[in-house]
């Protein structure tokens, strides 16, 4: 490992890496990223519609 | 009676002819031409090149599928077009050819290119399956990688260390995102598979900074500050013990070594007992004849190969670009009924800066062109088709990807508990800096966040895809 370039970088904390594998957290997390991707997906499909 | 064909059977042109044979009516026939009898949902390759998947969870048979959907279904390469016919008949057709030697000449009334890109592993020297690096580009590549895996895994357990290099293979190449999600499923897969402490790993990529993705980057909202993409990507190479190589063009691949040179001239080299390095890409050569046989290769196709559309090919400098020179519809400027859609519509410009080195070499990552925006574009050109079909005068439909989002889920490890996958949206594709004069993008809109979520989701696109791509039923209420 190239010691400068990790020295340099964010590194996240404990409590971010143990909410990336927190089932509860992450459920909620499941249903808000869905819907921002919905949202998504239905404004690139306006020109799509018939 | 319309006769409408379709190169291609990959994201766009599957979705295209699914479409196609549902809005045409019985008497129209809707053709596709492609030389594989396999889909292959690609994102997926990824898992097969790490072992956790094989093949044919990745893939399925065509024929059944068009057979049962009433879609004709011709196993070959298209080779050349005659937008204008011949002497002898105006009917434009489509030659292609099959591997047992065979040729077709296919009529069409309306044709629509999605071809994809071709693998161009000839650019670097050394480069690809065919040398000394592997590729999970295809399903039987990403099953190579998987097997070369297996044999330096045995080799770290007994006792060896050994140097992996992942990343793309040549300065102008694009797709860095799915070598990204490679590096980081292999990361994963080697503490999985308790070797992790005996393994190098280095990234080596063309992008001026981590997280360009051939985007330039991506601006998100992040405690407190609007924060580039690059520091989430150095954050997650730290964080896994993953060293990187960034402004680099590959020269040359030798059996343990590859040379490159990177953007302040300099040249060096990095060893390696197993890399993956992803290609560049081009069109796939389709050429392109008059009536007369004259060659109109190159008012159809720019020099590299992909179809020019309805995009603003002036070639102004970058600083001059707009959001607005991005194609709409896909159509043929010289050709109505002719259309692209997916990885073989010619960009206009490059969105990342394009740099080159004192020596003159471009290393600068070409768009991208994915899943999301390749078959959406492709149902607005079947839409128009079919509404031009109809006797409509020109394209009805739009899909343009300086107005479109795109949203990627880069999978960062593969287990239902333990994995984790970045999961990614930007609005729009192409920058748009009239409308968002300080990011390009829509800040609300572009966001990032690693969690077991995004994994989960990763798990149900691959399922809730392969379901529309064979066209189970309410294959429709799946969006692309
Ligand atoms: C490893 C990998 C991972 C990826 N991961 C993601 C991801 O997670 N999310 C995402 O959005 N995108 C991802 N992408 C990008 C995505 O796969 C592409 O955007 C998409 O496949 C483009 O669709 P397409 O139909 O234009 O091209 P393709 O899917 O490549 O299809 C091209 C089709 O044309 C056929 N063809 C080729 N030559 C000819 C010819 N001469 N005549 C007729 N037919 C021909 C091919 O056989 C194929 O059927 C990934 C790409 C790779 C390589």
């Amino acid at each position: 490992m190239d010691h400068d370039q990790a020295m340099y970088a964010t590194k996240p904390t404990r409590r971010t890496v143990f909410m990336r594998t927190f089932l509860p957290w992450q459920m909620w997390r499941f249903a808000v990223i869905n819907v921002k991707m919905i949202e998504l997906i239905r404004r690139g499909h306006r020109g799509t519609k018939r | 009676m319309s006769r409408v064909v379709v190169l291609g059977a990959g994201i766009a042109g599957h979705t295209a002819v699914a479409y196609l044979r549902r809005w045409l009516g019985r008497d129209d026939t809707v053709t596709v031409i492609s030389p594989r009898p396999d889909y292959n949902w690609v994102p997926s390759n990824i898992w097969v090149g790490v072992g956790l998947m094989k093949p044919d969870k990745v893939t399925f048979p065509l024929a059944p599928i068009y057979e049962r959907k009433g879609i004709e279904f011709v196993q070959a390469a298209a080779t050349q077009l005659h937008p204008e016919g011949d002497a002898q008949d105006s009917t434009p057709y489509v030659v292609a050819a099959s591997d047992d030697g065979k040729v077709h000449r296919v009529p069409y009334d309306f044709l629509i290119n999605a071809t994809g890109p071709a693998l161009r592993f000839d650019k670097t020297e050394g480069l690809g399956p065919e040398g000394h690096s592997l590729s999970v580009c295809l399903p039987d590549h990403a099953a190579e990688a998987s097997r070369a895996l297996d044999e330096e895994v045995e080799r770290m357990k007994r006792g060896e260390r050994r140097k992996f290099l992942v990343g793309v293979g040549h300065g102008t190449c694009t797709c860095e995102g799915a070598a990204f999600e490679y590096i980081v499923n292999l990361e994963f897969e080697l503490r999985h598979r308790g070797v992790r402490d005996k393994a190098d790993i280095t990234w080596i990529t063309n992008e001026y900074e981590l997280g360009d993705f051939g985007m330039g980057g991506m601006q998100l909202k992040h405690g407190g500050y609007v924060t580039p993409s690059s520091i989430f990507n150095a954050s997650l190479f730290a964080e896994r013990g993953i060293d990187w190589i960034t402004r680099a063009h590959v020269e040359k691949v030798e059996p343990d070594r590859v040379q490159y040179e990177t953007l302040d001239g300099a040249k060096a080299e990095q060893e390696f007992d197993f890399a993956m390095l992803l290609p560049p890409f081009s069109g796939v050569g389709l050429t392109a004849v008059d009536a007369h046989g004259a060659d109109i290769t190159d008012k159809v196709f720019a020099p590299n190969g992909f179809m020019r559309v309805d995009a603003d090919y002036s070639g102004k400098p970058y600083e001059e670009w707009k959001a607005s020179d991005w194609p709409r519809t896909y159509q043929s400027p010289v050709y109505p009924n002719l259309f692209a859609a997916g990885i073989a519509f010619a960009p206009p410009h490059a969105i990342s800066v394009p740099r080159k080195s004192p020596n003159g070499t471009v290393i600068a990552p070409a768009p991208p062109r994915t899943g999301m925006p390749s078959a959406t574009i492709a149902k607005a050109v079947a839409a128009s088709v079919t509404d031009m079909v109809r006797g409509g005068e020109g394209p009805t439909h739009t899909a343009s990807m300086a107005e479109m989002g795109a949203s990627c889920v880069a999978s960062a490890g593969a287990n239902p508990f333990t994995g984790t996958a970045a999961a990614m949206t930007v609005f729009p594709i192409v920058p748009d800096w009239d409308e968002y004069p300080e990011t390009g993008r829509d800040i609300k809109r572009t966001f990032g966040e690693i969690g077991l979520a995004g994994h989960w989701i990763k798990i149900l696109l691959h399922h809730m895809f392969l379901y529309k791509a064979r066209l189970r039923p309410g294959w429709r209420l799946i969006p692309e």
